[in-house]
């Protein structure tokens, strides 16, 4: 690899402008794309070689603009001196021209000759778009490329001309995109009350200069700027019927910048008329109707749950089939030994009894890629909006929140498209509350042994009690804080698209590797680690003497009463060893905190090790009730756990505290150990009382029957609306009351206005 | 002619209008004037969200939800076609 040239690419755009797919078709990575703004939320890194040169590509968050509006869009900014040294691909969505061009403006702006790439050039010439390249290469001394990156097409030139070429042209005459003479006057003189000359400034310091120079806000104002300010006004008035104030800055920049691009359009490209096809409006016209969007949404969550457990069902069971087989295999094949005994009883036993859960998983990123894809997922956070904004909520955080459905650890991550901090911290609290895909394990194993008749509409009714919990603790936190100030709610609707395969496989082939790994290490670990813990001390004192009634009867003739005694008596002693076994004791130990929700000790000890991985609570019980029998649930049925006990173990295992991974994610994303910590209390304790309660309410609706559980339901439903009203009250009557606590609250001489807008009077 | 200048977010389902003007106090101000909502463009209501809010608008061929409290941020001019 010596003698050639190392280089590092950065691509910047847009949101859902197509970075991620040009990454992919550039370095050959199997990133994840998805049909909707804000899917990556990381720097992502990836090598490509041409002939000449080693490429290190670096896939920037998109952004519609240079100025941040969010934590993941600060990324590009902080990025942009490092990418002006190597070489920046501006990726540009030629479908939607003149947007995407507005980030290019202020790269080219500041200096920076970006190498633009003309995405989805295939969808711009389908619909009658054409392009002269040669023009818009010296109209806007940039190197552009028509590219394909959903296909690849025009990728392969573009990675290497990088090869060849240092960073983009650097001769800037008749430059039609860069900053005209009045404003460059301006940002220079406000670079020299720092110090600096626009020639020697880096582009941060360029444009830190331009954007204090266009503030908007009376209190942001720098001091020195303020002549400067009135001067760049009174220049730009000249020949207007009205004089442009100082406020208007910003609003005359942006103007100035889109007639740039407009201007630069009209020359060089015929844009069709309408991006828009008819058939996507009336698509979207019934997908977000008035009436019929908000059902056919919960239609659509409800079909994918069905399929995800009913339909998932046939292949589980082949998967169950062939771990049984590899079980039975062991067992015929090896010599008796402790080894065995861990393969057996650890290793098949707990991997497999979360491996065989894979279909499952598989069927639920299959729907969750195909809405994703298709743009679906932006007209289910638009319509999803009123109703996540009454919870506190933006409606972006449903992005979040569905991707917790998948894994609470990208889904924390995908919180940075939050901007603002109070409203991103409550979504991070929020997200462990979604019922991640390790918990399908536990409720797909308990669902269908307990309610064998309608196991999906049990699952979906476990959600459902998740959801409350979720939207009350929403409720709470935003009447505590007092707060439903709200960052600004920009949703861009991608055009819809038809989902490729290869983008689907690509989702479910990151999914399922991530699931078979983490299956084959932490899990692996946990499974070993219970199950030294459940065979070991090797010597329990026996109540009686086992072995010998054991072999005197195998001396025995084989009749049938015989086996069945032996057989009585070996699982006896099974029992009885597991119950002396380390497992036990810790089990007991604990296992006063949990008796009040009707927990045994197997199902007490099996919550440790889901703090590791969720999945580990189902392998762990698989491990402890091996003694009854091979199958888990019958296991469990078998020592006496009723339905009941089964959904309240289902809701406290959904509710209590999130797997180590995620806490991680939210300590460091949170960047507060205290809100960590907080929320770990919490949710124990939520998880607690909410499964308490759905015991007593269970109780009280087996109890009895006709009127008296009807009554009872009511009771608990009306006393816990009550309290909860109460509680909400009381705290809005002793913190003030609920206002919008706008920007103008601290001088607010009311702060009851409901609906004061932003504005007080 | 007479002008008539409304708020966004009083602009009806379907109907298009042209940009008069922007508050500029607001620090959602910024991110609408890069995405193109400047005076003199001309923008489409084209669905409300099933309550009412928010609302796609359809501006420079691409669409974007707006929310009540961004779109009252912006003054447009109903084209007098649609009045």
């Amino acid at each position: 690899m010596t003698g050639k040239i190392q280089r590092s690419v950065y691509l910047v755009g847009n949101p859902n402008s197509g970075k991620t797919s040009l990454f992919n078709a550039m370095t050959g990575e199997r990133r994840r794309v998805g049909n909707w703004p804000g899917v990556t939320v990381q720097k992502l890194e990836g090598i490509t070689n041409t002939d000449l040169a080693t490429l290190t590509i670096c896939d920037l968050p998109g952004t519609y603009s240079l100025t941040p509006a969010t934590p993941e869009e600060e990324v590009v900014l902080k990025t942009i001196d490092e990418a002006a040294t190597g070489c920046i691909v501006n990726v540009v969505d030629i479908a939607n021209f003149e947007r995407n061009l507005f980030l290019t403006t202020q790269l080219i702006e500041l200096g920076i000759r970006p190498v633009v790439s003309l995405n989805c050039f295939d969808s711009f010439t389908k619909a009658g778009g054409t392009i002269d390249l040669q023009k818009f290469s010296a109209y806007t001394c940039t190197t552009p490329f028509p590219t394909v990156a959903r296909t690849g097409e025009g990728t392969k030139n573009l990675v290497e001309f990088i090869g060849q070429n240092a960073a983009g042209i650097s001769s800037d005459a008749g430059n039609w995109l860069s900053l005209p003479s009045i404003w460059l006057d301006a940002t220079e003189q406000a670079l020299k009350s720092k110090g600096l000359r626009w020639d020697s400034a880096t582009a941060t310091q360029r444009y830190a200069a331009l954007s204090d120079l266009i503030r908007l806000h009376p209190a942001q104002i720098i001091p020195e700027l303020i002549e400067i300010r009135q001067n760049l006004a009174k220049k730009l008035s000249e020949g207007r019927e009205r004089p442009v104030k100082t406020t208007d800055l910003a609003c005359e920049l942006a103007s100035d910048r889109y007639r740039r691009i407009e201007k630069l359009i009209a020359a060089c490209a015929v844009v069709p008329g309408k991006n828009i096809p008819a058939w996507q409006e009336k698509l979207d016209r019934v997908l977000t109707h008035r009436f019929f969007g908000l059902p056919m949404f919960a239609l659509m969550m409800a079909w994918i749950f069905w399929t995800t457990f009913s339909v998932g069902e046939i292949p589980m069971g082949w998967m169950h089939s062939l771990v049984e087989a590899l079980s039975d295999f062991v067992q015929a094949n090896m010599q008796e030994s402790l080894i065995k005994e861990m393969l057996v009883g650890g290793v098949i036993s707990g991997v497999g009894g979360v491996i065989i859960f894979i279909p499952n998983i598989l069927i639920l990123f299959f729907w969750i890629a195909i809405l994703e894809d298709s743009g679906y997922m932006s007209r289910a956070a638009f319509i999803m909006d009123k109703m996540m904004n009454s919870i506190g909520l933006h409606g972006r955080a449903f992005i979040p929140m569905i991707m917790g459905l998948g894994c609470n650890v990208p889904a924390v991550l995908a919180t940075r498209i939050i901007d603002n901090r109070f409203q991103r911290l409550l979504t991070m609290l929020l997200i462990p509350l979604v019922t991640c895909a390790a918990r399908l394990p536990v409720l797909v194993l308990l669902c269908g042994t307990f309610f064998p008749e309608n196991p999906s509409m049990w699952m979906f009714s476990l959600f459902f009690v998740n959801l409350l919990v979720l939207i009350f603790l929403g409720q709470f936190i935003s009447v505590i804080f007092k707060t439903t100030e709200n960052s600004p709610f920009l949703l861009e609707m991608p055009p819809y698209r038809l989902p490729t395969p290869s983008s689907v496989f690509h989702m479910l082939y990151e999914k399922g590797a991530h699931f078979v790994e983490k299956a084959g290490t932490v899990i692996l670990a946990g499974a070993i680690i219970i199950w030294v813990l459940s065979v070991f001390p090797r010597e329990v004192p026996l109540s009686c003497d086992y072995e010998m009634q054991l072999t005197q009867l195998r001396s025995q003739e084989a009749t049938d009463e015989v086996t069945a005694k032996i057989a009585d008596l070996s699982h006896k002693r099974d029992i009885e060893l597991l119950e002396g076994r380390y497992m036990a004791r810790l089990g007991k130990f604990m296992h006063p905190v949990m008796a009040p929700l009707g927990f045994s000790w197997r199902e007490t000890v099996s919550l440790i090790p889901g703090f590791l991985a969720k999945e580990s609570v189902v392998s762990t019980l698989a491990v402890l009730y091996l003694p009854y029998s091979e199958h888990t649930g019958d296991a469990m049925r078998k020592t006496g756990m009723t339905p009941l006990t089964a959904f309240v173990f289902m809701t406290f295992t959904l509710l209590y505290i999130p797997c180590i991974a995620t806490l991680g994610v939210m300590w460091r994303e949170s960047g507060s150990t205290r809100f960590t910590v907080l929320c770990l209390v919490a949710y124990f304790a939520i998880a607690y009382g909410v499964s308490y309660v759905t015991l007593k309410i269970g109780t009280v609706l087996q109890g009895s029957s006709g009127m008296a559980w009807f009554e009872g339901m009511v009771i608990i439903t009306v006393s816990l609306f009550a309290g909860w009203y109460l509680l909400k009250t009381f705290i809005v009557t002793i913190s003030g009351s609920k206002c919008n606590s706008c920007a103008s609250c601290n001088s607010c001489p009311t702060k009851s206005k409901q609906d004061c807008s932003g504005g007080c009077p | 002619m007479v002008r008539t200048t409304v708020s966004l977010s009083e602009l009806p389902e379907g109907s298009t209008a042209t940009i008069r003007d922007i508050d500029s106090l607001s620090p959602t101000s910024q991110r609408l004037l890069d995405m193109g909502f400047v005076p003199g463009t001309s923008i489409r209501a084209v669905k409300k969200a099933p309550m009412g809010d928010p609302t796609t608008f359809e501006i420079r061929g691409y669409q974007v939800g707006l929310r009540r409290s961004e779109s009252s941020l912006i003054d447009v001019e109903i084209n007098p076609d649609d009045r």
